[in-house]
């Protein structure tokens, strides 16, 4: 076990190290054919003085000659970039020269909450679709359940966020303003744009959206997961003792389903933080998907890159943690 | 001396995995409502003028945000955008790049995945710690978040002529961060097929590499790849549109359903529901017949479940 977490870890680590090197080359690739982003300093059309130019292009690191031969990967300035990352600098915006750091500390936690309640709209809707779909196999439940899988398949977080937003969410609103008042629970939660004012309230549907994402994903997965252990040894015993069918649901099933569940929110991490992107961008949620939503509208490449890395850094991060668990929940399973 | 006489062919044909999936798909009706609207949506990309005789090109201002009451007849079936743009011509020829884009990048990145897994599974040893490495990288990043570095880090203002133009940059981004699961699932089964029985024989009558590869291994590769690649279309359509409301897919004046949908975004709240409730429909419906008709085809292609 020992020796398996740790070449685990070791390999994380090179995985990482090849994603943030990856970015770094991309920028520099970006750098070196689009020309230098130093210009947008001073507003993008004007041509600046070159000394002033030169100091700009220093205060962003950009000086380097290898940013002027194309196909250059920079392995200096990615040096330096790494070594400024371990030290907690991680630059500032071009537009309006904020601390990056800063930033992330602002905005990291509106994302948490978001996921908070993302990822318990996951697991319950899930639960309780999948396992109602295995107990009741092969008949009309089984059947809508799976057509409705397929149907939040097909129409996506994105979807789903912009009819809510731009169809829904306003006469709803209106519709529980006039019926319990503007302040009350019912008349902020269906609003289609954050309140900091009200900063739990207000984070509860756009986490429900975000949810959806994988939504079709888990109920299967937790669906053939059950069907496999309605049919086990360990479910008939329990049967033949006489348990109680609640009883043998929670202690033998779903206990035993819990790997699969596991994995699909490992797996269906990344795909919630995209997911998080263009929610918080439409919904203006001040975290780290408006950021990099944000970044990339208004061209900041170190923005779009460093909240890249964090993402890479929390996904490689789970993925290990995902692994490690197996074994914690699986007694079947081992590494040698 | 006897004579060896070579077995006359039987005139029977012989069940095939494919010809089997086929005759199961046939017989749903989800399927044959799923086809349906696919070839829809396909004649509409292939011939426009079949449905619309107008051009979405020529703009009359004065008849701006004509609400669509004279449902489907009359001038302007589905009424005109905020330039005057008929828009039902504005949809129907916003298709043809939508689902252009939707197939190159699939075509392009299913045959870099095949190639890349039957390579990774059957050479093994270092290609496959190469390529491998390579999948644990791209996983990290998901497919809109590495589309939008690619799309933000290289975006130029080209004024894009022809359809070529138009797509060239998302489709490249796309399919950069698409051939993952492909080559994942290629690679499960080069690995399990590679040391069967037939695959042995082959080997050992001195066929080479390149034929046990693309002869005997990928007929049986092939096989979980095309179950997931009508669903993979649907989700490249999403990204597609995802990457136009982020103002960094197909670029105006081009149309596509995405740049429709962002455009329609802004008219939405002010009463114009229309303009953003068509492209959106068309988009749930073409994307719900791709995932009826994948998870059919997933279906009818497991041998498990018959």
């Amino acid at each position: 076990m020992g020796r398996y977490v740790i070449r685990r870890l070791l390999q994380a680590l090179l995985t990482l190290g090849i994603v943030l090197f990856l970015l770094h080359y991309l920028m520099a690739l970006s750098v070196q054919i689009r020309g230098n982003p130093a210009t947008l300093f001073f507003g993008g059309e004007r041509t600046p003085d070159a000394a002033m130019l030169a100091q700009v292009e220093r205060l962003y690191g950009l000086d380097n000659k290898c940013y002027e031969r194309v196909g250059d990967p920079c392995l200096v300035p990615f040096a330096d970039r790494l070594q400024q990352y371990v030290t907690g600098d991680l630059g500032t915006t071009l537009n309006g020269n904020r601390d990056v750091a800063q930033l992330l500390g602002i905005y990291i936690p509106n994302t948490l909450r978001l996921f908070v309640f993302a990822t318990l709209t996951l697991v319950i809707v899930s639960m309780v679709l999948g396992t109602w779909a295995a107990r009741h196999r092969g008949r009309f439940i089984d059947h809508t359940v799976r057509g409705t899988t397929i149907l939040a398949d097909s129409v996506p977080v994105f979807l789903i966020l912009l009819s809510y937003v731009y169809i829904v969410a306003v006469p709803l609103t209106r519709w529980a303003r006039g019926i319990w008042g503007t302040e009350s629970f019912m008349g902020q939660v269906f609003r289609p744009n954050y309140n900091p004012d009200y900063p739990w309230i207000t984070i509860i549907v756009p986490g429900i959206i975000v949810g959806t994402v994988g939504l079709a994903t888990m109920t299967r997965l937790i669906r053939a997961a059950q069907l496999e252990n309605l049919g086990s040894d360990f479910v008939r015993t329990a049967k033949a003792k006489g348990l109680r069918p609640m009883r043998i649901t929670i202690v033998h099933v779903i206990r035993n389903s819990m790997i699969p569940i596991i994995t699909g929110i490992g797996f269906l991490f990344a795909f919630m933080l995209s997911g998080a992107v263009l929610t918080e961008g439409v919904m203006g949620i001040p975290g780290m998907g408006r950021m990099i939503f944000e970044a990339v509208q208004r061209q900041e490449a170190n923005l779009v890159i460093v909240g890249l890395s964090v993402s890479a850094v929390v996904v490689v991060f789970v993925s290990v943690i995902v692994d490690l668990l197996y074994a914690a929940f699986d007694p079947r399973i081992r590494y040698e | 001396m006897s004579e060896l006489t070579a077995p006359t062919p039987t005139a029977e044909r012989q069940a095939t995995l494919w010809s089997d999936a086929f005759r199961t798909m046939r017989k749903r009706p989800d399927v044959i409502i799923a086809t349906l609207v696919l070839l829809l949506v396909f004649t509409m990309a292939a011939f426009p003028g079949l449905f619309t005789d107008k051009d979405p090109t020529t703009c009359i201002g004065r008849e701006a945000k004509e609400r669509p009451s004279t449902w489907f007849t009359g001038d302007h079936p589905l009424g005109t955008d905020a330039f005057g743009c008929d828009f039902a011509a504005t949809l129907v020829h916003g298709t043809r790049p939508t689902i252009t884009l939707a197939l190159s990048v699939i075509i392009v990145s299913a045959l870099l995945g095949l190639v890349l897994g039957i390579y990774a599974g059957y050479y093994g040893g270092w290609t496959d710690g190469i390529i491998s490495r390579g999948l644990d990288v791209f996983i990290v990043i998901p497919m809109l978040m590495g589309a939008m570095l690619i799309l933000s880090l290289f975006r130029g203002r080209v004024s894009a002529d022809n359809l070529f133009e138009t797509i060239a940059a998302p489709t490249l981004a796309l399919t950069l961060f698409g051939w993952m699961e492909f080559c994942r699932y290629t690679r499960a089964a080069t690995l399990e097929s590679k040391n069967l029985d037939y695959v042995v024989a082959a080997k050992c009558l001195g066929a080479s590499d390149r034929r046990i590869m693309f002869k005997h291994i990928l007929p049986n590769a092939i096989v979980p790849v095309t179950a997931i690649v009508p669903t993979t279309i649907g989700g490249i359509i999403v990204t597609e549109a995802a990457l136009a409301v982020l103002g960094i897919g197909v670029q105006p004046p081009a149309t596509s359903w995405g740049v429709l949908l962002s455009k329609g975004t802004e008219w939405a709240g002010g009463g114009y529901v229309y303009l953003f409730a068509w492209p959106l429909a068309l988009l749930i419906l073409t994307v719900f017949a791709f995932a009826t008709f994948g998870d059919a085809l997933r279906d009818a292609l497991d041998p498990k479940l018959r």
